[in-house]
């Protein structure tokens, strides 16, 4: 079905055909789900985690499944940024989509050194800075939830890059806008959220915990109202664009989170559920619209009537 | 992992109990059972309810070429699987696969011993089926909890010979399938051995086949999320660093497998 709809957005210098992408950490590097659909019909393709060094993650159980979600410590396993450069760039690199690199670190050298490293790749379209995994003793969201780190992780990106530097942040805070302000201050062209909600499950039978972790990060439809609530909070407070996602499973969802303010969102453990779920979302999104007369996605942004 | 993973809508033919909590469901799946290989497995979305949302994955039985079919033999420990037992014939859910590393047996096999306990007993029929045509020796060791547990009973009997074992004697030897797996790999010369079932019971007879020289696979089972190797959920430790249960695996080497110390 040929669409007359301007499908197209801009988020933060990042062009997108659409305003599909998928959560860092559920898609690896695209590979896994180019078996099941043509990658070059999302928006962008946001890559799992990046970290100088090789990280092995966490102890097994990594995942727990919990009503109308599911938990996770995976604990950001990847090989490296060199491996990523050798391994999974190149291909992904040849699948005609614009690519978003989620950038990890320990520390906010080690945040600015894979962005340098990653400069040197002319097919990274995108930085999505992780200051928010719940999942790693040092990093991740140790930094997101402390407007000063934020800050400065942020800074020492933006001094890296002139590319498009989105900061994605953690639900796991009293006040999301004044993290989402204090990146926006120093320099980050957009900004992404929310990453899981800290939770744990426990098997009473065992008096076990039933993550090796014993907590790890909610995902699913469970956390959409939270993080609706949250695009919204954030979309008041700052002047970037939101890539907005939460539970994202339908293309309904995909609208509310727009027009909650996000520019564009992502499709994560939809995913898991349905391989095809971030195709059957943009299918969705083109449904309301011809359905709503609305003829340029751009409509939808902020577009809540309150 | 040559060929790419497929996603099909496929409907129930039959679901039946076949044994104590133990249940078959057939369903038509013609992409995938054409191309699955022994020891794949699948992962199955059910449509359950909006509280469940995550597929389940399971080994399959068996296929039936003339339905395009697969068979699945499932035991009911949870809500999905119990939901799973009332399905009926048309009921409608879909299918990725098939999905990772089945069996690898040396080429020209001649003698194989199989060990299956519970429902790991299962992924080894195809495996026991392809052998035998190939020309190898098949004898096939089961475990289970009890006579009213035990599973593929009839189908294992087409083979060299059938060894089963009870916790509580209430059928063949009393005992662990372990028990069994030892005497039998001291009698015979194995160039091949297979095993599926608790972790603890195939480390036990991955330790034997060391002792006894001879090759053995297992099939390792974590908990998985998307089922495709993108999610890093179903890591295992091996001797070559985390592999992916789903796709590196579900069948390792032995002798590759560095086992949880629990």
């Amino acid at each position: 079905m040929p669409s007359r709809i301007d499908l197209a957005v801009n988020l933060g210098g990042l062009a997108m055909a659409n305003p599909v992408t998928v959560c860092s950490g559920t898609f690896a590097s695209g590979r896994e789900y180019s078996d099941f659909y043509n990658l070059s019909l999302l928006g962008a393709v946001t890559t799992k985690g990046v970290s100088l060094e090789p990280w092995a993650g966490n102890a097994t159980p990594r995942i727990a499944e919990t009503a109308s979600g599911m938990l996770n410590s995976i604990g950001l396993q990847n090989p490296g940024v060199e491996v990523f450069c050798s391994k999974d760039l190149p291909w992904l690199s040849q699948q005609g989509v614009p690519i978003i690199v989620n950038v990890s670190g320990h520390s906010v050298d080690e945040y600015r050194a894979v962005v340098e490293r990653l400069e040197r790749e002319p097919s990274v379209g995108a930085y999505e800075i992780n200051i928010s995994c719940p999942n790693v003793d040092h990093g991740g969201m140790t930094i997101g939830t402390d407007p000063v780190l934020a800050a400065q992780v942020t800074a020492a990106c933006r001094q890296a890059t002139k590319r498009p530097l989105i900061v994605k942040l953690t639900p796991n805070v009293t006040s999301v806008a004044s993290i989402a302000q204090a990146v926006e201050a120093e320099g980050a062209d957009a900004i992404s959220l929310i990453n899981t909600v800290l939770g744990m499950s426990i098997d009473a039978k065992r008096r076990k915990p039933r993550l090796a972790r014993v907590v790890g990060g909610l995902s699913g439809p469970a956390i959409k109202p939270i993080a609706l609530r949250m695009v919204w909070e954030v979309h008041k407070a700052v002047q970037v664009p939101i890539l907005g996602m939460g539970g994202i499973m339908t293309g309904e969802d995909a609208v509310e989170f727009m027009l909650a303010g996000a520019t564009a969102i992502a499709v994560g453990t939809a995913s898991f559920v349905n391989p095809v779920a971030p195709i059957q979302v943009l299918a969705g999104i083109i449904g309301y619209c011809e359905e709503q007369g609305v003829t340029d996605i751009n409509e939808l942004i902020g577009g809540l009537v309150c | 992992m040559s060929m790419g993973k497929l996603f099909e809508r496929c409907s129930v033919l039959e679901n039946e109990a076949v044994a104590q909590d133990v249940y078959s469901i057939t369903l038509t799946s013609p992409m995938v059972a054409a191309a699955l290989e022994p020891g794949q497995f699948v992962h199955l979305h059910l449509n359950n309810n909006d509280s469940e949302i995550l597929r389940l994955p399971f080994s399959v039985y068996d296929v039936v070429p003339e339905l395009g079919a697969i068979v699945i033999l499932y035991q009911v420990l949870g809500n999905g699987t119990r939901h799973m037992t009332r399905l009926q014939m048309g009921d409608i859910c879909d299918v990725i696969g098939p999905i990772g590393r089945g069996w690898f047996p040396p080429k020209n096999c001649s003698r194989a011993l199989l060990v299956g306990g519970g429902l790991g007993t299962a992924p080894l029929y195809l495996l026991a089926k392809q052998l035998k045509d190939q020309g190898a020796i098949v004898d096939v060791v089961m475990g289970a909890g009890c006579s009213s547990r035990v599973i593929c009973r009839d189908t294992m009997a087409a083979f060299d010979s059938l060894h089963i074992a009870t916790d509580d004697g209430s059928e063949g030897f009393k005992g662990f399938c372990t028990s069994l797996s030892k005497d039998l790999l001291a009698l015979n010369d194995y160039d091949y051995v297979a095993t599926c079932g608790p972790e603890p019971m195939q480390r036990i007879v991955a330790a034997q086949c060391k002792d006894a020289g001879v090759p053995c696979q297992v099939s390792m089972e974590r908990l998985m999320a998307c089922g495709v190797g993108a999610c890093l959920s179903c890591v295992l430790k091996t001797t070559a660093g985390l592999k992916r249960c789903c796709v590196d695996g579900p069948v390792f080497d032995a002798m590759e497998v560095i086992w949880d110390a629990k």
